[in-house]
């Protein structure tokens, strides 16, 4: 490589060069990988779209729950005002509301792609491991984000999680009110829920640079689910996946602008209609549901008649993912070569979209049942996860890929 | 030259210093963490004064009390005659399970079951204790008048929308729901014969 004067001298000074061969232009990558291991680099595009989004908000965004007019408060007024006023402030506000929607859409298809072709079993339990952190810390941020606008949906999805906390024996008192700053939602939580907000996504930035670190120390998984870290099998990440990667945003922006321009709010989806109306915290809407990337979540809650036990349960929905790799004994990765597998993970994902729809509409007793089969057959696919190994006949390997 | 390294004396001075290190790191974490709880002024326990003679007989009144909402209720004679007869169906009739259910003057079983220092005024945290959604107002008997969204049994009371806790005329929470608790009480004393003052 030819180098500039310049290059040169920021070389002698960083080693940038070394950096740039070890992680991109000789950085090793299976040369089969689909369309499925295009999510990664899509998260990180929306991460960074949110982040730039966020903080030209935060330049008009008001935390504050004090009234203004009628029930109308400074925080409900500066949204009204960004979305009437601020020049450009509607598309700002927009792409943030539908990038957080979108970035769930992709961080779930990244962790689905995972799943099914075992991305998460050894040598890369700790690159999974980081990924459940990371997802943990965008539903934190998510919910932090969704009070901003202080309406009726955030106000009282806001309430209800904090009450939550008040489920955990004898702390909980102390805890919901370390969340709220007060003995119910009001403006010293808004404020602080704007001030972890802005936090979340900065945590977020760094946890992501360890998982990408870890997932260049283990290399990238493939569709086989065959090591292959050198030699036919793999080439370059640069130019080959760049120009992938490449294509693949070029899909996603297409389909995210139009959402942005044409359906913002994707009919209640990305943005609840409830949210126009102001927060009132004496008058809870008829029917809460949070938004839809915390609904499956919300449903393993409502399964159970027991509060302590709902909370626990959701808990625990969560922290398995943890466990996984550790779960899961086959020695072969992918399920195209796992007949059993393969069938429990295509029912977990219907499930998890069936948790997702009864989570979103109003309860009746018949989708409470649903929910609860669905709530079974979730634990119980990581349950059964030690066992299937036992008498899951696996299909021949190929030599190579 | 010989090591006269003091091993043990080393090792002591680690774990000293490193104590040392986590209880300062420690006492460093109380100020953020207390930064967190409610302030002094709203810890600051602020009263309302309120004139129960303006609520109408029949009629349900959301005030508010240290920013969480109250129920005031005007309980009608019929209303009142709807407390009895179901204590099978309730999973704490004498609110008794928890202090926030209960209060000092409930001396006599009338009391217990009224949950009112008055009778005819009911006043209780509107919160529903599952997750705080403010429960709907279905005082009538049966399905007649709110359909399927209260069981056939309906003694009348409250359905909470949020999850489907249900509350009797007196707010206490019956079995099957998923609310632990009756609706908490919150200290309140009448100055008058109508002026309440809560808090």
């Amino acid at each position: 490589m030819m180098k500039s004067k310049l290059f040169g001298w920021i070389d002698e000074r960083t080693g940038a060069e070394a950096i740039i061969k070890s992680q991109l232009t000789e950085y090793q990558v299976p040369k089969n990988l689909n369309y499925m291991w295009n999510f990664g680099s899509l998260a990180l595009l929306v991460l960074t779209l949110q982040i730039l989004t966020g903080i030209f908000l935060a330049m008009y965004y008001k935390p504050s729950a004090m009234m203004t007019y009628g029930s109308y408060t400074v925080a409900f007024d500066s949204v009204e005002r960004i979305m009437r006023d601020v020049n450009f402030g509607w598309l700002i506000r927009y792409m943030h509301a539908v990038g957080a929607s979108a970035f769930f859409v992709v961080v779930y298809m990244h962790i689905g792609r995972g799943l099914y072709y075992g991305s998460f079993k050894g040598p890369r339990e700790l690159l999974w491991i980081i990924g459940v952190v990371i997802l943990l810390i965008m539903q934190g941020a998510a919910f932090f984000g969704y009070l901003l606008p202080w309406g009726q949906m955030s106000f009282w999805g806001a309430t209800v999680i904090t009450n939550l906390f008040g489920a955990i024996p004898v702390l909980g008192d102390f805890v919901s009110q370390l969340l709220r700053g007060g003995f119910a939602v009001g403006d010293p939580t808004l404020n602080r829920f704007f001030s972890l907000h802005y936090l979340f996504p900065l945590l977020l930035a760094a946890i992501v640079g360890g998982h990408i670190h870890a997932l260049h120390v283990v290399h990238s998984n493939n569709p086989t689910g065959l090591d292959v870290h050198e030699g036919k099998s793999t080439i370059p990440f640069h130019p080959y996946y760049t120009v992938k990667d490449a294509f693949g945003v070029g899909v996603f922006l297409t389909i995210y602008t139009y959402i942005v321009f044409f359906n913002p709010q994707m009919n209640g989806f990305f943005i609840e209609v409830d949210n126009y109306v102001p927060a009132n915290n004496l008058q809870t809407p008829p029917h809460i549901a949070p938004v839809w990337y915390l609904t499956p979540w919300y449903t393993i809650l409502r399964s159970f008649e027991s509060k302590l036990l709902g909370v626990l349960m959701m808990g625990a929905s969560l922290a398995i993912l943890f466990v996984l790799p550790f779960l899961d004994r086959s020695k072969v990765r992918s399920a195209r070569y796992r007949p059993v597998y393969r069938q429990m993970v295509f029912l977990f994902f219907v499930t998890v979209i069936v948790l997702g729809y009864c989570g979103h509409s109003a309860p009746t007793p018949t989708l409470k049942l649903i929910g609860q089969l669905a709530t079974t057959y979730y634990f119980a696919f990581f349950l059964l996860l030690p066992l299937v190994n036992k008498f899951e006949k696996t299909k021949p390997l190929p030599e190579e890929i | 030259m010989t090591d006269q390294t003091d091993q043990s004396r080393r090792n002591f001075l680690y774990v000293a210093a490193g104590g040392m290190g986590a209880v300062a790191a420690g006492a460093a974490v109380v100020p953020f963490l207390g930064s967190m709880l409610p302030a002094a002024d709203t810890l600051a326990a602020s009263k309302t004064e309120y004139d129960v003679a303006t609520v109408q007989a029949g009629q349900l009144v959301v005030i508010q009390w240290q920013g969480k909402p109250v129920f005031v209720v005007n309980r009608t004679p019929e209303y009142l005659a709807e407390v009895d007869g179901h204590d099978d169906m309730l999973k704490d009739p004498d609110s008794k399970h928890i202090e926030a259910v209960s209060a000092e003057w409930m001396d006599t079983p009338e009391k217990r079951k009224y949950r009112a220092i008055k009778p005819e005024y009911l006043i209780v945290v509107a919160s529903c204790t599952h997750l705080g959604c403010i429960p709907l107002f279905k005082p009538t008997k049966g399905r007649k008048d709110w359909g399927d969204s209260v069981p056939e049994n309906w003694p009348g009371g409250w359905h909470c929308p949020c999850h489907g806790s249900l509350y009797d005329i007196s707010a206490r929470v019956i079995k099957g729901s998923p609310a632990p608790d009756n609706l908490h009480l919150m200290p309140y004393k009448y100055l008058t014969d109508t002026k309440v003052l809560i808090g």
